[in-house]
């Protein structure tokens, strides 16, 4: 998939207060795509989307977005290429003192000059895409969870991107809530013709909607794929997390001294 | 005894770090060119979230400070036989000293917190990353509107304290306690210098605006992104820009009038 990859990591080593989290990765990411980049909880998943993003700088190595060195970019070019990338925070990220319409017109009043009723229109179809066009005179402090990622999705995707990223964007959603924003996803790439990276640990709703997967544990890739590779993957750590076994290469227990010590036994007075 | 110098200087490198920090801080959002159309709006928002949204307490303050003023001014002076020279006694103090100081002190309480607490919050809930991510400087867009209204909004705040806390001082000592409303205007008049002592109360101002409003919108933005983070922010905004304000109003009454 090398020459179609829209994101290319290759050696990225990033180190944050003493602890390395990613140790010579490479991934490559393939345009017009969905991509899931799955692994246990602290390892990093958010951060790698950072680093894809430039917020965060790796210590060596290459992380090349659309054939640009992002490291390398200087301030107003980084800013120009994530004019093509929409990112769809955790929390949903929406400001908080502006309206649902507000929030979606934000990227399209800052970086065009279309007039207003232009601006009205592609707002409403936006929020249309994602079902809230009626929604849009509500606050954001009136929204369920769900809502607020749809309207998170709308704004990430006002500007038409070519990439867009979702971080965790399963995480704490209701069944319903849960199935919508995988239609949403589904749709969106497939409508768009999007780049799209998934962050999740949700591994059935990920790997239903995903062409490509990857896992990521202890700073480097552990299997990649599609989700059929995955499944039937030899690695022993690669199915304990697909299949949320609680006990195997990742131990159940965090690692402690010998329980005998602990418990006030072994000959120790 | 060596962790406790160990832990000196770990202390000494915090504080110099954190002052890199916020000096780079300060250049990134200084650095960028003004855009009238987008900026004017976002600055005249924050100038009536931090300025107008400050007058209620500034004007009590100043009312209550002048009347205060009045009532000892009269008590000492008029040991003296000299109560005329009230007017003059409490618009100096006003102009020079307490106008730009206790409006730096409220300003840094009622403004100064709500803008540390807002930027840290916004960072906690990652608008600052997501505006990031949509090509939108967070220093530029949300950073610099409130640091210039800091700014434009302390001097005229300080301005409105003085002139109601001379109101108030006339109460008081005119209308109350009965000195000649003659002298009161015509001593105050006579000695109040517009340069010398309104001018140099406005520089004050200007400084005391641009620290309060530096600290507050640094310390919101170097916050850690937890409730206890931004607690602790806003805590530091409010401890630094007062200590700031009375450790600068020193060093500029020493310049300003020390004629030693």
């Amino acid at each position: 998939m090398g020459s179609t990859a829209y994101i290319s990591l290759k050696d990225v080593v990033f180190s944050r207060s003493g602890r390395r989290i990613f140790d010579g990765i490479t991934l490559d990411i393939p345009r017009g795509k969905i991509t899931a980049i799955m692994g246990p909880s602290g390892t990093g998943k958010t951060t790698l989307l950072r680093l894809i993003g430039g917020q965060l700088r790796p210590d060596s190595g290459s992380v090349q977005v659309d054939g640009h060195e992002v490291p390398r970019l200087k301030r107003k070019a980084l800013y120009t290429l994530r004019e093509k990338m929409g990112m769809l925070f955790q929390s949903g990220a929406l400001f908080t003192d502006l309206s649902v319409f507000e929030n979606v017109a934000f990227p399209l009043r800052v970086h065009t000059k279309l007039p207003e009723d232009m601006i009205h229109d592609i707002v409403l179809m936006k929020l249309e895409a994602v079902g809230l066009r009626g929604a849009r005179h509500l606050m954001p402090s009136e929204l369920s969870g769900g809502m607020t990622r749809r309207v998170a999705l709308a704004r990430s995707i006002a500007l038409d991107p070519e990439l867009i990223m979702y971080d965790e964007p399963f995480a704490g959603q209701d069944p319903i809530a849960m199935g919508v924003l995988v239609k949403l996803i589904r749709d969106l790439n497939s409508s768009m013709g999007l780049t799209s990276v998934l962050v999740s640990h949700d591994v059935p709703e990920s790997l239903s909607i995903c062409h490509y997967a990857c896992i990521i544990a202890d700073g480097k890739v552990i299997g990649a794929g599609t989700p059929e590779e995955l499944k039937a993957h030899p690695s022993d750590q690669v199915q304990q997390f697909l299949q949320g076994q609680p006990d195997g290469p990742v131990p159940f227990h965090y690692p402690a001294k010998d329980a005998g010590q602990d418990y006030g036994l072994g000959g120790h007075t | 005894m060596l962790d406790r110098i160990a832990s000196l200087g770990r202390l000494g490198l915090d504080i110099v770090a954190s002052l890199g920090r916020s000096g780079r801080f300060l250049a990134g959002v200084l650095s960028g060119v003004p855009r009238p159309v987008t900026g004017f709006p976002l600055l005249v928002r924050q100038i009536y979230a931090v300025g107008v949204l400050s007058l209620a307490i500034v004007v009590v303050s100043g009312l209550f400070i002048g009347m205060v003023l009045g009532l000892q001014g009269y008590t000492i002076l008029s040991d003296y036989g000299s109560e005329s020279a009230i007017g003059q006694m409490i618009a100096l103090t006003l102009v020079r000293e307490l106008g730009p100081v206790v409006t730096a002190l409220l300003f840094a309480g009622r403004a100064g917190s709500a803008l540390t607490a807002e930027i840290g919050l916004m960072k906690a809930t990652e608008q600052l990353s997501s505006m990031e991510m949509m090509g939108v400087d967070p220093l530029r867009r949300v950073v610099a509107p409130r640091l210039w209204a800091g700014f434009i909004a302390m001097p005229v705040l300080a301005v409105i304290f003085s002139v109601v806390g001379i109101w108030g001082g006339m109460l008081v000592g005119v209308e109350w306690l009965g000195v000649f409303e003659g002298s009161f205007w015509g001593n105050m008049q006579s000695s109040v210098d517009f340069l010398d002592d309104v001018m140099n109360g406005v520089i004050k101002s200007v400084v005391f605006g641009f620290v309060c409003a530096w600290i507050a919108v640094f310390q919101g933005y170097d916050c850690v992104p937890t409730s206890a983070g931004i607690s602790s922010a806003t805590t530091k905004t409010v401890v630094y820009s007062s200590l700031a304000v009375l450790g600068l109003d020193f060093v500029l009454t020493a310049v300003m009038f020390g004629d030693f």
